[in-house]
């Protein structure tokens, strides 16, 4: 079995990692690096909440190869807080209770995080557009959505 | 403390990333665990090889249905084996009934070996007639559970007053038949968990369940070893609806424990479900025929209902009769009905077993009340608000179990203000479907209409079970009282529970919520709690919350430091229905919720959408209204999903889409334009500062109120859910438009 040495920047910190050929960017946070925060919800890029920036792009981990990101910059959700500062999303989903059981939230933090850098006043299609594949069974979405406009609103 | 919207204390780590779900659990020299569904919805087996199996570098350990010491789970019955297959104890485990059945559970040192043992273990099958209608199951000529008499394992009767006087004074009847299908909970986090030996030797399991202490009862019965030798423990828990109250990965990890313990190796075991894995391993909510004839007079008041009600069970009976009784009662809806004959049959097939979802039952019940009033009010010419006013319970009337609901009815009230709140103005309906922007639709297409639907349901357990909750709180300092630890079982499954509970606390010591603290859901520090489920979790906690600090605060007088105070809350009990009549006291308490919506349908692609919800909810006092909108809100949208775009597809008892492409729930684009939460507040008299259970409620209503809209908009019924694009224009088709091609 093929295995590459790779190098890369996650979450701003260089990192180096040994990878197989068939792994996972997924597989590789979880249970190389074991960072856990990204979540497997179904393995097939159909429920979002394995969502990462790769070089500032949101996609799905499960669907990326991790040999892939040699050289690459990632950000998963644990890089989104600065200093033990929240960032403005982060702080917004938990005071509008865009929070319910969780699973999906790392997700759908990175992708509206991808959404207000490179729009950072979205009207609420925009976020309905941007957020379309992360899904989530808890919420309803309405208060995602309500975070994502007040996150924008007070940046 | 009480009506306050204090933060969850969950969410830091939930938007950090730093809260561990059981799949984000980390141990060292983890050994990995891989289930081998046996894929036969009815077999049986004749022989298993796991040589080669065994022969894979790095297997550790194969577990067999020989292996278990009991082999035998339900969380009512226990009609259902751990696992199936050759020289078990258990008479009829050699019997594959459902393709979810485990035949062999697998533990390697890594998950590829495990993996890869599991595809090598070879299974000869005698095939069985797989029976997949729970009519050609009533026939009896293939016998599912070979212990039982018949595949009609539980009926349910009412019978009320005299049938052929409230015949005779119906002025309309209105008779029809209704179908409605299973719905998988598709909570995002499949399951999962570890198990290992804790110190003081107990077979520790971490999982994501429902209720603590029935997970340790079901395991130490399968183990064949005193409960105290085993420990639960939840950690964050990704959704759960009803889904998580039977065992999935529970008795096979501690049963992979114990087995490694007695190999000498002390090495914790996990497990990860894919998607298709937790689609196909778990039970479904039910799917239910009904036929049904309502009379009412000219004046409005009902006068007769009749209604026969088929529930596919599926494979095995989970919680499927306590599912039919709570379907048997709402079918009458919140209504005063002089005579009904109602029977509901409870019937294995070979199909995924039906158990809890969010409502339990209500729903079902629920579109056939709601569906038959709105039909009367039509035939009659009568207001589909007022019509309801007419019939809606009054305290002191008999209901249709003949003994009146408990005291605290508050049907009326939320009927008439979700109606008032709907009359308000409302403006900015966008008419567009949304979700199909990229084929704008034609505009002469789009028809609007509004529909209405209210329910009532039980608020915990019913028909007699022994319901209960524990809690101890502890108070701490010395002149003052400077900390409060609460310690309770109940499973915050994303409902925000252990942030309520702690509110509660405060708000029963007297002291800021900062000052509360929580050991939450593991069996090492908690007293019972019951489940996490029939919107009964802070109504049950609350009044244990309350006992246990009255006991605290009044050791604090006595000088004890720390004052612990230990409380068990038992509500008065409730009553099996009466065999023959169903004459009972069947239930505790009672929720009640109204909805009004305004939907959008493109007859020419048949597809719905919901401009505007209203949804009036008695929830007796708001402990925090931000996280009861966050019910409301998400119970809408998990219902728009039940009564419209959800397709559970199965096929000779194979689930054919087990997936989020195939399987569709709600997406952000799905969502009403408006959910308007109307939080009502009339004390039940029985609750924590007149607390109600209300987490299922806004789910129960809204498939008959968008089928009330869609007949406003159409002119044409839909007895049928899911409301598929393709199922609504092949109706439209052929009934409103015959011309549409």
């Amino acid at each position: 079995m093929a295995v590459h040495n790779i190098t890369f920047t996650l979450n701003g910190e260089a990192e180096a990692a040994v990878v197989p050929s068939h792994m996972t960017l997924l597989q590789m946070l979880r249970e190389e690096i074991v960072m856990t925060g990204t979540k497997n919800g179904c393995a097939a890029g159909e429920c979002g909440a394995c969502t990462v920036l790769l070089n500032g792009e949101p996609v799905n981990s499960c669907l990326v190869l991790a040999v892939e990101c040699d050289g690459q910059t990632l950000v998963t959700v644990e890089g989104l807080a600065h200093d033990r500062q929240l960032d403005p999303l982060q702080q917004a989903l938990i005071e509008i209770g865009g929070v319910q059981c969780g699973f999906c939230t790392p997700g759908v933090l990175i992708s509206a995080r991808a959404l207000l850098d490179r729009n950072p006043h979205p009207t609420k299609a925009d976020v309905q557009a941007a957020l379309v594949g992360n899904l989530c069974r808890c919420t309803g979405y309405v208060r995602i959505i309500d975070g994502v406009l007040a996150a924008a609103e007070r940046a | 403390m009480l009506g306050k919207s204090i933060f969850r204390d969950d969410a830091h780590g939930k938007v950090t990333g730093s809260a561990l779900y059981p799949g984000d659990i980390e141990k060292d020299h983890f050994l990995h665990a891989k289930l081998l569904f046996t894929g036969q919805p009815h077999a049986r087996m004749i022989r298993m090889d796991t040589a080669a199996a065994e022969a894979v570098p790095g297997v550790v350990c194969i577990l067999k249905a020989e292996d278990v010491p009991v082999n035998e789970h339900g969380l009512v019955m226990l009609d259902q084996p751990v696992m199936v297959g050759l020289n078990s104890k258990k008479p009829f485990s050699d019997v594959s009934r459902w393709e979810g059945d485990r035949a062999a559970m697998i533990v390697a040192e890594t998950e590829e070996a495990a993996a890869r043992a599991r595809d090598l273990i070879e299974i000869e099958w005698e095939q069985l007639p797989v029976v997949t209608s729970p009519v050609e199951a009533m026939r009896d000529e293939t016998i599912i559970h070979g212990e039982e008499p018949s595949n009609v394992y539980k009926h349910y009767r009412i019978r009320k007053g005299e049938m052929a006087a409230g015949w005779a004074a119906a002025d309309v009847i209105v008779e029809e038949t209704y179908q409605v299908p299973m719905q998988e909970h598709a909570y995002l986090q499949p399951e999962a968990g570890v198990s290992y030996i804790d110190e003081e030797g107990r077979v520790t399991v971490e999982v994501a369940g429902q209720w603590t202490h029935e997970d340790q009862t079901l395991i130490a019965h399968a183990l064949d070893i005193p409960k105290e030798q085993v420990r639960v423990i939840y950690p964050a828990i990704g959704g759960a609806f009803g889904g998580r109250e039977d065992m999935s990965v529970q008795i096979v990890l501690a049963l992979a424990s114990q087995r490694l313990r007695e190999m000498g190796i002390n090495r914790p075991v996990r497990i990860q479900w894919t998607r298709e894995e937790s689609v196909i391993g778990h039970h479904k909510r039910h799917a239910v025929t009904i036929h049904t004839r309502w009379g009412a007079a000219k004046t409005g008041e009902l006068t007769a209902i009749e209604v026969e009600m088929i529930l596919d069970a599926g494979s095995y009976n989970c919680t499927s009769n306590k599912v039919l009784g709570n379907a048997h009662l709402t079918v009458a809806g919140p209504y005063r009905i002089p005579n009904a004959h109602i029977d509901s049959y409870a019937v294995y097939t070979n199909n995924c077993p039906g158990g809890a979802f969010r409502g339990f039952g209500a729903p079902q019940g629920c579109f056939v009340a709601e569906s038959q009033m709105n039909k009367l009010a039509i035939a009659l010419g009568i207001d589909p608000v007022e019509l309801r006013l007419k019939n809606v319970l009054r305290e002191g009337e008999a209901s249709i179990t003949d003994t009146p609901l408990p005291a605290g009815i508050s049907i009326k009230t939320v009927i008439e203000q979700c109606a008032d709140k709907f009359e308000e103005p409302f403006s900015g309906a966008q008419v567009l479907p949304r979700s199909f922007q990229s084929l704008p639709a034609d505009p002469k297409a789009l028809r609007r209409g509004r529909g209405f639907a209210c329910a009532l349901k039980n608020i915990g357990f019913s028909f007699g079970f022994p319901e209960r909750s524990e809690a101890y709180v502890e108070l701490r300092g010395r002149g003052e009282i400077d900390r409060v630890v609460v310690r309770h079982a109940g499973a915050d499954v994303g409902q925000g529970a252990h942030t309520a509970f702690k509110q509660m606390v405060a708000e029963a010591v007297g002291v800021p919520y900062e000052k509360v603290e929580g050991v939450f859901s593991d069996t090492a520090y908690t007293g019972d709690s019951g489940s996490a489920s029939a919107s009964r979790l802070t109504w049950m906690t609350g009044n244990a919350i309350r006992g246990a600090v009255e006991k605290a605060l009044t050791l604090w007088k006595q000088e004890e430091r720390p004052a612990v105070g230990f409380f068990r809350y038992q509500p008065p009990p409730t009553e099996m229905l009466d065999d023959k009549t169903g004459k009972s006291n069947p239930n505790i308490t009672y929720g009640y919720v109204a909805e009004a919506v305004d939907v959008t349908v493109d007859i020419e692609t048949g597809h719905i959408t919901i401009d505007r919800v209203v949804c009036a909810n008695d929830v007796g006092r708001a402990v925090n209204p931000n996280l009861i909108e966050g019910q409301i809100e998400g119970a809408v949208v998990q219902a728009f999903g039940y009564a419209v775009t959800e397709n559970l597809q199965s096929k000779n008892g194979h689930i054919l889409n087990p997936r989020f492409s195939t399987y569709l729930i709600p997406g952000i684009r799905d969502v009403p334009q408006k959910v308007e939460s109307l939080i009502i507040e009339e004390p039940d008299p029985q609750g924590p500062w007149g607390v109600r259970g209300m987490a299922e409620m806004p789910f129960i209503p809204l498939a008959p109120a968008i089928t009330a809209a869609l007949y406003d908009a159409t002119g044409v019924w839909f007895n049928e859910l899911p409301l598929t694009p393709g199922n609504v224009r092949m109706r439209l088709k052929n009934t409103l438009v015959p011309d549409l091609t």
